[in-house]
């Protein structure tokens, strides 16, 4: 389906890089218009990220980028210049929600303070995602995804138990907590608003909302008074409950035994009737205990098979297993991703054929059908002429005037 | 002050994956009800050693707080007639693990809703009765792969990811079909993978190996710029992020070292540390490591944290679990919620908000309540009597 679940609300949408598209795309794929205000001089770091179709970059060949921004409608313009920003202005006044994931104050240098905003359309519903919040001693701290999970424990609670913090691999705050809390907020506000004419304002501070994916070891340590620290992949309260080595080049299984029967199943499997008779073993506790033992027991069973083969045998006795996949394995092997038609291959005029993840979820039953993402400055005329009412005359005056940053010509 | 969900009825049949999607409606005015068997639902159970037997632990405190419980044993004939009965008034029903065998029942109880069911693979496709938790659906989905180091096994995102990135999607994805439930009258069904939800995290992952066939490695090798990564410095770590991209940071901190003479400076001005390919690569990884961890060795993280604030470098202290507590900015910020908790006989500090509104919308009222809190309240007169005569029998 090409759900239009969200159709007839617009967002004049002035986020860039991860976090802040992530969370219009939610809108955007439902229908809703998302106008992203963008500039080619000073371009969406993320139409600048890699993967690039044949590995050679330009703004309209970004993997990355097209991941983020499905549906959306691209406007180019410049924003130092004043009637760019009156422009902008003209489309917030026929706007539901306005966007941003800048830093404290560059709102205001534009003139898009929520006051100044609520000035022109006083119902407005207005989205600031800063990293650290608008207020408070480290507001003007300036950081990245991997800078979120740093002041937040992901990265202190990510590592082997006997080695430093890695922090997780990816920017990850900017791909869970972050666009989903926004989007939820934004959608909080409009059904608010639905009912009483009023507009609001929403301060995300990315910080915060990454606090609350923390929320099971913050609450257990203001509970039992003792904080989480790195444990690898472990439990506290499981075992065996770990990933291991697999036969073949890199290949891993995550296997998380969370029951005792599970383990005198698990010992069956292995041929290791003298741990499944070992009376200190029955229980998680005593296992946890000789974990090395347990553990070791289990690899030296997976390093002589595939991590399908270890999935597909513990599956069977009902006995939570997985492969640990890779972005190959999921497009191109994954028969459940595919049976559920999860990757969709979407025409782009520049990149050719893109893969996209699907929203991870069936409507009714049915995919929700992507659009490509827009080329630069795609819909500059027509977002002028349509939502702004600019004639034709005062489009080629803001061009003249450098306003509207037409995409370079290749 | 009305809320933004206010008037919402939502019935939580859910469970661990979709827990914390229900206590984002139920903070924003949302009626939430969990209707538990009577032994209490799977995540009051998971083990855990804050765990309070008719509460939970740590997890079920935070997931459930503001929401409601009432216990039927909706299996039954009886049962079904109450729960069919709250059903009705409701406009949002949360599914999981063996309530889901009850979503073609719900599907008939008269008026249009929105049902989210959520599970580790989905309701179906050939890995549908797989069995899942955290780590399973982090390996499956792709997650662990890309963090570790290589060499040694991928690794999960700690705490519970798998949880709260599928309540997140399962949370958004449910308010826009109640948006078109409102708008339109039209009720709808979500299928909501674990498995799914984890595997649209993974930044640009999949896109790399459309586009470049190539597949990222744990540790960034090829892809993550030499400074960006976490530093040892007195006191602990901090993490850098000052890659070229970055122009700022990387300036700052080639200023910062030179302004105090340390000699490293000056191989960081040379044309090698001009190439970005270059320095993604595992010899330049290693060559910066030796060379800031060199010049931070006498540095407090405090003090970096200082630097980095008055530079404009985006570097950060890498804080522990018991420094959060003690965050300034989150103190400034009056952050966290100290809320009274019966289960623990005090009260309990819990993260605060994820998000502002500039109306005081967003609040706890209750903590998370112990089984069948709320039956008296919700379940009327009958249903009462329907439920003793069912538990006596």
């Amino acid at each position: 389906m090409r759900p239009d679940f969200l159709a007839g609300l617009r967002v004049v949408d002035l986020t860039w890089a991860g976090a802040g598209p992530f969370a219009t795309k939610v809108f955007s794929d439902f229908g809703a218009e998302v106008i992203k205000v963008e500039s080619t001089t000073r371009a969406d770091p993320v139409r600048l990220g890699a993967p690039f179709k044949d590995g050679v970059a330009g703004l309209n060949r970004s993997g990355y980028f097209a991941s983020r921004n499905t549906r959306k409608k691209s406007i180019s313009l410049n924003l130092k210049i004043a009637e760019a920003q009156e422009a902008v202005r003209e489309l917030i006044r026929h706007a539901d929600v306005i966007s941003n994931n800048f830093g404290p104050g560059a709102m205001d240098r534009l003139g898009l303070s929520y006051d100044e905003v609520r000035a022109i359309k006083p119902d407005i519903i207005y989205l600031a995602m800063p990293m650290y919040g608008e207020t408070g001693p480290l507001s003007g701290l300036l950081g990245v995804g991997m800078t979120i999970s740093a002041v937040t424990g992901f990265t202190s609670l990510t590592g082997y138990s006997d080695g430093p913090p890695l922090g997780p691999g990816t920017h990850y705050p900017d791909h869970a907590a972050n666009p989903y809390h926004a989007a939820f907020a934004v959608l909080a506000a409009l059904r608010l608003r639905r009912r009483t004419g009023r507009g609001m304002k929403i301060d995300l501070s990315q910080v915060e909302s990454t606090l609350n994916f923390l929320g099971i070891p913050l609450t257990g340590a203001a509970i039992s008074g003792k904080a989480a620290t790195r444990n690898g992949n472990r439990s506290e309260v499981h075992a065996p409950y770990n990933v291991f080595r697999c036969r073949g080049d890199d290949e891993w299984c995550a296997i998380a035994v969370t029951s005792d029967k599970q383990w005198n199943d698990l010992t069956s499997i292995l041929g290791r009737s003298d741990l499944g008779e070992d009376e200190n073993l029955k229980r998680a506790s005593g296992r946890l205990h000789r974990i090395d033992d347990v553990e070791s027991a289990v690899a030296s069973w997976t390093l002589r098979r595939t991590s399908s083969e270890v999935v597909t045998e513990l599956q069977r006795a009902g006995i939570a297993a997985g492969m640990v996949q890779h972005s190959r394995t999921l497009i191109e092997d994954d028969p459940q991703l595919r049976s559920r038609g999860y990757w969709q291959h979407l025409d782009h005029p520049e990149i050719g054929q893109v893969t996209l993840n699907s929203p991870p979820y069936l409507m009714d039953g049915e995919r929700v059908e992507l659009v490509r993402p827009p080329l630069i400055g795609e819909h500059t005329d027509e977002l002028l002429a349509n939502v702004a009412g600019y004639s034709a005359e005062r489009i080629q005056r803001l061009r003249e005037l450098g306003a509207i940053e037409d995409p370079p010509v290749v | 002050m009305d809320q933004p969900y206010s008037g919402l009825r939502i019935i939580d049949l859910g469970g661990e994956l979709s827990a914390y999607a229900s206590r984002l409606f139920a903070n924003l005015g949302a009626e939430v009800i969990m209707v538990e068997l009577p032994g209490g639902r799977s995540d009051r159970h998971l083990p855990s050693p804050s765990l309070v037997p008719g509460y939970g632990g740590a997890e079920f405190a935070f997931t459930n707080a503001g929401k409601q419980s009432v216990t039927i044993d909706w299996a039954s004939p009886k049962g079904w007639i109450v729960l069919e009965k709250i059903l009705k008034r409701s406009e949002i029903v949360f599914l999981e693990s063996d309530a889901i065998e009850l979503l073609p029942k719900i599907l008939g109880v008269p008026g249009g809703r929105i049902i989210t069911a959520t599970s580790h693979f989905g309701l179906k496709g050939p890995y549908q009765a797989y069995a899942g938790n955290d780590l399973v659906a982090q390996a499956m989905g792709g997650l662990a792969w890309l963090s570790g180091t290589p060499g040694l096994p991928p690794l999960k995102v700690p705490a519970e990811q798998t949880r709260f990135i599928t309540s997140a999607y399962a949370a958004a994805a449910t308010a826009i079909a109640l948006w078109d439930l409102e708008m339109k009258g039209q009720g709808h069904v979500i299928d909501v993978s674990a498995q799914e939800c984890v595997a649209h995290s993974l930044q640009n992952a999949p896109q790399v190996w459309d586009l470049e066939h190539k597949v990222l490695s744990r540790g960034g090798e090829g892809i993550r710029d030499a400074t960006e990564d976490v530093f040892a410095c007195r006191g602990g770590y901090v993490f850098l992020a000052a890659a070229l991209s970055l122009p700022a940071s990387w300036n700052g901190i080639v200023d910062w070292m030179m302004r105090e003479g340390h000699p490293g400076a000056d191989r960081l001005l040379e044309a090698d540390w001009q190439d970005r390919g270059l320095r993604a690569t595992a010899p330049m990884k290693l060559e910066f490591k030796e060379l800031f961890e060199g010049f931070l060795a006498d540095k407090h993280r405090s003090e970096v944290l200082e630097v980095a604030l008055r530079r404009k470098i985006a570097m950060a202290p890498v804080s522990d679990i018991s420094d959060i507590p003690n965050d300034p900015q989150l103190l400034f910020r009056d952050f966290f919620v100290d809320l009274p908790h019966p289960a623990f006989g005090r009260s309990v500090r819990f993260p605060g908000a994820p998000y502002r509104f500039s109306e005081p919308v967003w609040r706890i009222t209750h903590a998370a309540p112990r089984i069948g809190e709320h039956n008296t309240q919700i379940l009327s007169a009958s249903d009462e009597a329907a439920r003793r005569a069912y538990d006596a029998s």
